[in-house]
């Protein structure tokens, strides 16, 4: 196991230096001069130059590459023009809103998700299978953003229970949350109810009945185990969806997270704050997806000796 | 439900957990009077507070901060008319080149030390400096210097006569900031620390955020009105909107257009609006056939319905254009308009020399018109919208009509290229004058770019070159006279106008949004909503 784990923490290194490689490449392809945006309309070729030299433009191609790259390696994420110093602080000051929205959600998609897809395989073909079925495919089908305006507009406006931007105590993260997750919360009863239903097929489940245990006792502990490893593995992947789905929902409720830093970051073409979080990002997912790999093993015995 | 034996019931805990969240309603409504504060969520985050090195982070939510912590020695107001502020008066030197400000005596810093000649002479310094005022050097590279001739006067010295120096002074970056301050907290140290001598004083920022400001009760006019001003950022208009409707927040900025209704709907609230400073138009490359020919540029001009746009595009929150500058931009002339006649239109280009063809389009000499249209998508408001509509006039004219839609930041790199880089023939463009100044907007964009030079000098991006504009305009920069100062820039309106290198759109309204609640709240055409002197 721990050979595993090591092996897949190695591995991070080269992937993050491809992503520094591909995320490099684009920076020279897309059009827009940080200098330019940043200076202003009325800057001099001078004020520009300065601009450009404070982030390193003017300095060879493969020489800016080299630093970026080094730069995984030590930290030193160069000068962003938006915050006017390294790109570390205002991340790592953001960092715990975005994990706070982040956790949320994933908490949501466990603890709404889950239980529907129980419930729906339960009472499979009856009204409350039809419901939850019909509730998936409506949440699937809603983009995010819209059914973010829809909470603000019934839970803030209209009913005035919950605050409508500003991450300010408990009650703050609820909407962005939902909105971020419910396109999880649907995928995960959907694929919950599908695996439940093969399980509840199997021989195992049969037996234990005969045995005399009381259904719930099947369900709670043999079958939802069995479940609940595919499960897992598609809340892991999603986590992609997460950071990136966090960026719109963060800019509609004015959530002071990395998503939105990110996004402005964009818009100004800072280049050295975007590549920052880029890594950050990816560091993440591949954090995440080995936490999710080693989970999986041991929730599964038979993987153990594979 | 069987699950569920012996706990509560289901349906008993929904119920009491609405409850819950129910009865803990956010009052926030009352808790914004109760505590005497103004929060203000703006449409983009306030990075740095000084005036100094990035000046004010980003426009325009940090320069409305630095309106309220920050007093100049002079000041605007809402039609950008000068009045004293830490200068109670001032005189003009006879030979122009020189002006003496007499401070006032009780105006003090918000450390407590007083807005003394050397304190402003001290900042007058810094902003000369063009490493240390790298945005806004241009307003203050004509002043020469500053003398303190005592403890409460200040001479400031001009190089040539500059029309302009008051302006400048009541700038964002004419903020008189605390040199105590500069000492110890270091040079740059505005920029998270600022320390000025307004109304209200910084009690916490968290850049990109939030900004707290408190009262200063020594302020020199007297305590304000209100405890607290708090700015928040809050990039989506529709979550600025529903904002406003719950009370969470007081004031908001940047009202798109089309959502202006849903705040007239609602009684607790109203919309403030302000003709801009910002002419949009349509730049055309004067020096490349056939838009060389005016009267090609004045069929062009012809061919918009541009106040339907404003009506239609903008809902009314829009004007045609009268002249070149903005109608509260200083020496501002309605100089003209080009009504909507595509009649007129052909009529001129027939004179140019154009004939329809078998197939529609427009020809010279064999040559068909052709045209590169550039369109921003985001930059400006209505952009894409408005360069469509352009698009589909000039091809009912027959002409071919190619267009181009750039996304907002990119679209700079296409503007103040060299000539032979142009990759198009007309651009949407509109420049925003940041001191409201005709005789800056006219020079950026009109005055005859440098002889020899490959890229215009600052945005005279349609290469227009009249000696008689020069001349007025170069003249106008140095006339302290604001008579004579309005005739020199009405006489270069009209030329302008009339040779047509824009075709001339329309100017925006600035809209913002309140509680009905909140009073003596200041739309300025600078894109600023001013809170200085807001209360309940």
């Amino acid at each position: 196991m721990l050979r595993f784990i090591a092996a897949r923490v190695l591995r991070i290194v080269p992937i993050l230096a491809g992503v520094v490689t591909i995320v490099f490449l684009i920076f020279q392809l897309v059009p827009g001069d940080p200098a330019v945006l940043m200076a202003g309309p009325m800057a001099t070729e001078e004020q520009i130059a300065a601009l450009r030299h404070a982030v390193g433009l003017d300095q060879p191609v493969y020489l800016q590459y080299w630093h970026h790259l080094a730069g995984l390696f030590t930290g030193n994420f160069g000068y962003s023009l938006t915050y006017k110093g390294s790109p570390l602080g205002e991340i790592l000051a953001r960092l715990p809103a975005t994990l706070a929205l982040a956790a949320t959600a994933i908490s949501l998609t466990v603890f709404l998700g889950i239980p529907a897809g129980i419930l729906a395989a339960l009472n499979r073909d009856r009204a409350a299978d039809y419901a939850i079925s019909f509730s998936v495919v409506a949440l699937l089908a809603m983009p995010n953003f819209w059914l973010g305006l829809v909470l603000i507009s019934v839970f803030s406006v209209d009913l005035g229970w919950l605050p409508s931007f500003g991450f300010e105590g408990w009650r703050s993260v609820i909407m962005p949350a939902l909105a971020l997750a419910a396109r999880l919360i649907a995928l995960v009863a959907r694929l919950t109810r599908g695996v439940m239903i093969e399980e509840l097929r199997k021989d195992y489940v049969r037996t234990a009945r005969a045995k005399g245990l009381p259904f719930r006792t099947v369900v709670l502990r043999h079958v939802l185990r069995n479940a609940l490893i595919p499960t897992m593995t598609v809340i892991g992947l999603q986590i992609g969806y997460l950071l990136g789905g966090s960026i719109v929902i963060e800019r509609l409720f004015a959530w002071p997270g990395i998503g939105d830093l990110l996004i402005n970051a964009v818009g100004l073409r800072d280049y050295n704050l975007i590549e920052a979080i880029t890594v950050l990002f990816t560091v993440c997912f591949l954090l995440i997806n080995l936490l999710v790999d080693i989970l999986y093993i041991a929730v599964n015995p038979r993987l153990r000796h594979a | 439900m069987r699950e569920l034996d012996g706990m509560l019931s289901r349906r008993t805990v929904l119920i009491a957990g609405a409850a819950a969240v129910a009865s803990s309603n956010l009052h926030l409504a009352e808790a914004a009077r109760a505590d005497n504060s103004l929060i203000y969520a703006q449409s983009v985050p306030v990075t740095h507070l000084g005036p100094d090195y990035g000046a004010f982070l980003r426009y325009p939510a940090g320069y409305e901060v630095g309106y309220v912590l920050f007093d100049r020695l002079v000041g605007f107001d809402d039609s950008l008319k000068i009045h004293p502020a830490l200068a109670e008066r001032w005189e003009v030197a006879p030979d122009g080149k020189s002006t003496t400000f007499f401070l006032r005596r009780n105006a003090l810093f918000h450390d407590g030390t007083p807005v003394s000649a050397a304190a402003v002479k001290f900042n007058i310094d810094r902003m000369l400096d063009p490493k240390r005022n790298t945005t806004n050097q241009p307003i203050w590279s004509p002043i020469a210097g500053a003398d303190a001739l005592d403890d409460w006067t200040v001479r400031i010295r001009t190089k040539e006569p500059y029309a302009l120096l008051l302006n400048t002074l009541a700038h964002g970056s004419g903020a008189i900031v605390s040199p105590a301050a500069i000492e110890k907290n270091g040079d740059d140290s505005m920029a998270l620390h600022p320390v000025g001598a307004g109304p209200y004083m910084l009690e916490s920022f968290n850049p990109g955020q939030e900004v707290v400001l408190k009262a200063f009760a020594s302020y020199w006019d007297g305590r304000p009105k209100l405890d607290k001003i708090v700015f928040r950022y809050v990039p989506e208009p529709s979550t600025r909107i529903a904002a406003l409707k719950t009370g969470s927040v007081d004031l908001i900025d940047a009202v798109p257009a089309h959502l202006v209704e849903s705040i007239k709907q609602d009684t607790a609230l109203e919309v403030l609006t302000k003709p801009g400073l910002r002419p949009m138009g349509l730049a055309m490359l004067t020096t490349r056939p056939p838009f060389d020919d005016v009267r090609v540029r004045r069929a062009l001009n012809h061919a918009i319905p541009v106040a339907t746009i404003a009506e239609k595009v903008f809902f009314g929150y829009a004007h045609a254009s009268d002249s070149p500058l903005a109608f509260n931009t200083s020496g501002h002339k309605s100089v003209g308009s080009y009504a909507y006649d595509a009649k007129r239109a052909s009529s001129l280009l027939a004179e140019a020399g154009f004939a329809r063809g078998a197939d529609g389009t427009l020809a010279r000499n064999g040559q068909p018109f052709v045209m590169r249209l550039l369109a921003s998508d985001g930059l400006f408001p209505g952009d894409l919208q408005t360069a469509e509509i352009a698009a589909r006039s000039f091809e009912a004219l027959g002409i071919k009509v190619t267009l181009n839609k750039i996304e907002a930041a990119a679209y700079w790199d296409y503007l103040r290229v060299p000539e032979a880089n142009v990759a198009w023939d007309l651009a949407i463009f509109g420049f925003n004058p940041s001191n409201g100044a005709g005789s800056y907007h006219l020079d950026a964009l009109f005055h005859s770019n440098p002889p020899g030079s490959d890229k215009p000098a600052a945005w005279n991006i349609v290469r227009y070159s009249n000696s008689e504009v020069d001349r007025l305009i170069d003249e106008a920069k140095t006339t302290v006279d604001p008579a004579k100062y309005d005739e020199l820039l009405g006489k270069a309106q009209e030329i302008i106008w009339n040779d047509a290198p824009y075709v001339w759109l329309q100017v925006n309204d600035i809209i913002s949004g309140a509680r009905k609640e909140v009073r003596d709240l200041r739309v300025w055409p600078i894109v600023f909503t001013i809170v200085r002197d807001a209360h309940y």
